[in-house]
């Protein structure tokens, strides 16, 4: 369905990423892994419209949606849950949840309005208690919570998440990946933009490698996952080979720690 | 009694409209960040349109006020396109401030050009006959102001809270990136509050015109009065901005009363002063700041041209022949007169740029400094016939005096404050200016000022007068680059950059702030004396508040952050006027969209625009490797 095609895009001071070929398929997650500044988020940001490619073609659905503006991109199925986050803290649950469908203000009564956040928070149980409290104090996990479900809001086809296990403790890390894969389980199609990788692929169907603004490796997600070069330069366990053996003992200490954060599948 | 209720109520119909201001400057504020200061101009904007609507097409009050209302927007609706917007995604956020208080001089001088200079007055929307109640009057037109306020209010507080676009405006107040995601446009939402605050003040201008006479430049003291009332009550804050409005009015007309109507402006300020240093967010929390170190790196350092060192001294060389032998080649007295009072503020000029265009302060009291240091020479040299080169010295220590408790009070406060604060300090000025009149000679200025002069030396004609102070800019530039040259420019640099990381390097930030504060309030009495003694007369708006304005419009119109740069502004808004006198009438006028396009399309300034343009040229000519382009650009 999203279908993104030798795309070079960047700021100000020049193109960050270059050639990026991507698929996402109906119902499939999708991930992005790459270390930090590696561009994924310039590559998600360019799919849903807050950045211009140079060059490039991105098709959605067949319709070429590269130069159409954010708001057209929302309305036709396409929703960006940013890294960080990024709630509207001074304003309430529901306001923010109203927000989410913005773009669909002049098509929704307010009944299918109530009946959308409704349906919504059926996956966020803790949202419906607290709808009239102001966002900004809620805790990390809550307000990652809310921002996902935000955007639902918008009834989406594909959820694009940046980041969503970022400074999460482990436990919500697990819970919200198991979110996520009950989404695409619903039908959802999910492109995941993810450093915790192990995690991220454990869930994914396929990923995507990104090096330094480029893909260097596209693989379906149980490839990567037993890749001894990804495992080496994602996957955080290759360190344990270069500890000496008198290290052992923490090295097997780390490796339980790292563990510890991917879930069960 | 009954004098202290009526004096209260007309606090309070003043507070009403300072109250309507703010809440203007807070709904931009809430969604952009910025202090609008071009709000005070749609105020009178607003009120002059409704006057000619009324007395013009005869049109009745209620539907003439409707249509100045409805004129404004559009109007506010295009400066909001072409220049507020844009400027939002091009300008440094701490210059935003500056770029409005351009737009603030637009209006003026386009309503000035429209018109003129006389005061106009709307006729009361409900008759002349006051309303009596319990022994005191009230004119009937206080309920249309009241009850505007209260309207608007609520109206505001209901679009804000129960509508689609009103939870837009919040949404991009509180993220704009994330306020894009969910498909909302920001530049329209920031259209709309800039829209919407525009129409809020001409809604404020139409309803006091009755009971105030307005006319072009009142727009300038709303401005800043909204602006007081909004830092009183907590920027950002919708019922702060009531309070602080109403707070602000009745100070302002119980010191009128009470004390006299000279001071008043001086007491309205110190308690905003006073405010400021107390609970510097205002008195209600918006719960949220935003960071407030103004002036950040990106825009300045990218307008940042500098000749390459080669170059530089065979130009400083043609410079310095051309300067010598100018007066020659002038053909009349006026153009010299002219050149003279552009060398004057460009001495000024060198102080606010170490203290804005190097440390990165913002200051907007920077004539402050010039009133103090003309009245004091002036004044001793009247009064008491001391020599000028005396008067000066002692002019420049009140002025250093005044400078360091005003650094030391101010320390804590960044951007948008500490401009405030600075601005507070010109208007307390400007007020005791005026209301010293044993000193300053009062409204009508200080008459009788002798010539400069040192021994027998004197510099009465304007050509002596010129090579004075061509004199004092050399040795001034010559110590001035020396100076930032050393530890001491790139101390300051550092603080311009980030004054945290300054002062994690170890730099002893608020020492070197107080001493570029210093430095630029020398520099400014400075050339204060020297007006004073150049013009033989000295009136309070010759060193006002509006001077201060054009000071930072000349170095921005120049080129900050070089220490030529804003000789260019300082002549060419100097000069122009001098040249063509026909055209003097649009001086206000072209100070703004000057202004206003170099924001936007030449940060660098004249002197960056001249020495850039150079350089294709030269380009384009010789044929220079590329290479040692890029070289000199470093250098």
């Amino acid at each position: 369905m999203l279908n993104v095609q030798k795309i070079t895009a960047g700021y100000a001071a020049g193109p960050v990423i270059w050639d990026i070929n991507l698929v996402v398929n109906p119902g499939e997650i999708v991930t992005l892994i790459g270390a930090n500044g590696a561009g994924k988020s310039t590559i998600v940001k360019t799919i849903s419209g807050l950045l211009r490619p140079v060059s490039g073609a991105i098709t959605y659905n067949g319709k070429s949606i590269e130069s159409i503006a954010t708001s057209e991109r929302v309305r036709m199925g396409i929703s960006h849950v940013p890294e960080g986050r990024q709630v509207f803290a001074g304003l309430s649950v529901a306001e923010n949840l109203r927000l989410g469908a913005y773009v669909h203000r002049h098509a929704l009564t307010e009944e299918e309005l109530q009946a959308r956040i409704k349906k919504v928070c059926e996956r966020f149980p803790i949202l419906l208690n607290r709808m009239d409290e102001i966002v900004g104090n809620f805790s990390g996990g809550q307000q990652q919570m809310l921002a996902i479900a935000r955007g639902l809001m918008a009834n989406p086809n594909l959820l694009i998440l940046d980041e969503p296990s970022l400074g999460l403790s482990p436990l919500l890390v697990s819970e919200i990946f198991a979110l996520i894969k009950a989404l695409r389980d619903q039908g959802l199609a999910i492109l995941l933009s993810e450093q915790n990788a192990r995690s991220a692929l454990a869930i994914s169907d396929r990923g995507y490698v990104i090096e330094s603004g480029r893909v260097s490796i596209s693989a379906p997600a149980h490839e990567l996952i037993n890749s001894s070069e990804i495992i080496d330069r994602y996957l955080g366990v290759g360190g344990v080979t270069k500890i000496s053996s008198d290290n052992k003992k923490m090295a097997a200490q780390i490796r339980d720690l790292i563990w510890s954060e991917s879930i069960e599948t | 009694m009954v004098e202290a209720v009526q004096i209260g109520l007309g606090g309070i119909l003043q507070g009403c409209t300072y109250a309507l201001l703010a809440l203007g400057f807070s709904l931009v504020f809430r969604v952009t960040g910025v202090i609008n200061l071009a709000q005070g101009g749609f105020c009178i904007l607003g009120a002059l349109l409704a006057h000619s609507f009324q007395a013009e097409f005869g049109w009745p009050i209620l539907l003439a006020a409707a249509g100045g209302i409805a004129v404004t927007a559009m109007v506010a609706a295009v400066l909001g396109a072409l220049v507020f917007v844009p400027g939002l995604s091009r300008v440094a956020h701490g210059n935003m401030l500056m770029l409005t208080a351009g737009l603030l001089a637009l209006l003026t001088g386009a309503i000035l050009l429209i018109w003129g200079s006389q005061p106009y007055a709307l006729p009361p929307f409900s008759g002349d006959q006051p309303a009596v109640l319990f022994g005191i009057t009230l004119p009937t037109q206080g309920f249309w102001i009241i009850g505007s306020m209260v309207s608007i209010v609520l109206a505001l507080w209901w679009l804000l809270h129960k509508t689609n676009i009103g939870r837009a405006l919040r949404a991009c107040s509180e993220n704009p990136a994330a306020a894009a995601l969910m498909g909302i446009s920001v530049p329209g939402m920031t259209l709309l509050s800039f829209i919407l605050a525009a129409m809020i003040g001409a809604t404020a201008g139409i309803v006091i015109a009755p009971i105030t006479s307005l006319q072009f430049d009142t727009g300038s003291l709303f401005s800043i009065m909204g602006f007081i009332a909004v830092a009183i009550g907590g920027v950002g804050s919708f019922p702060g901005a009531v309070a602080g409005g109403l707070l602000l009015g009745l100070a302002n007309q119980f010191a009128t009363a009470y004390v006299s109507s000279l001071f008043s402006s001086a007491l309205s300020v110190g308690l905003l002063l006073a405010i400021l240093i107390w609970r510097p967010s205002g008195l209600f929390n918006v719960g949220k700041t935003r960071r407030q170190d103004v002036r950040e790196e990106a825009r300045v350092q990218k307008g940042l041209i500098r000749i390459a060192r080669q170059a530089a001294w065979i130009w400083g060389g043609l410079g310095l022949v051309l300067a010598f032998t100018l007066p020659l080649w002038l053909p009349g007295g006026s153009l010299l007169s002219s050149l003279n009072i552009t060398g004057i503020l460009f001495i000024a000029l060198i102080g606010l740029n170490i203290l804005s265009g190097y440390a990165g302060q913002v200051s907007l009291g920077q004539a402050g400094f010039m009133a103090i240091g003309g009245y004091t020479a002036g004044w001793l040299a009247v009064q008491y016939n001391v020599a000028p080169i005396l008067g000066v010295l002692a002019g420049t220590l009140i002025s250093l005096i005044c400078a360091v408790i005003l650094a030391l009070i101010t320390m804590r406060l960044r951007g948008l404050y500490l401009a405030l604060a600075t601005l507070a300090f010109g208007l307390m000025i400007d007020s005791l200016a005026v209301g010293l009149d044993d000193i300053t000679g009062g409204p009508s200025g200080l008459t009788g000022i002798p010539s400069f002069s040192i021994g027998g030396l004197d510099f009465s004609s304007p050509l002596r007068m010129y090579y004075l102070i061509l004199g004092i800019i050399l040795v001034s530039l010559f110590l001035m680059a020396g100076a930032l040259r050393s530890d001491f420019g790139r101390a300051l640099q550092a603080i311009r950059t980030d004054q945290t990381a300054a002062a994690a390097l170890g730099i002893n930030v608020p020492m070197y702030k107080l001493a570029a504060f210093a430095i630029s309030a020398v520099f400014a009495s400075l050339a204060g004396s020297l007006y004073a003694f150049d013009f033989n007369y000295l009136s309070p708006e010759m060193v006002g508040t509006t001077r201060s304005f054009e000071l930072v419009t000349m170095m921005v119109i120049g080129g900050e952050g070089i220490l030529l740069g804003p000789l260019l502004g300082s002549g060419l808004l100097t000069m122009l006027p001098t040249m063509f006198e026909a055209l003097s009438v649009y001086k206000t006028f072209a100070n703004g969209a000057l202004l206003a396009f170099f924001f936007l399309y030449l940060p660098e300034g004249m002197f960056g625009g001249l020495v850039r343009a150079f350089r294709v040229i030269k380009n384009r000519v010789g044929h220079r490797p590329k290479r040692s382009l890029l070289h000199e650009g470093r250098v």
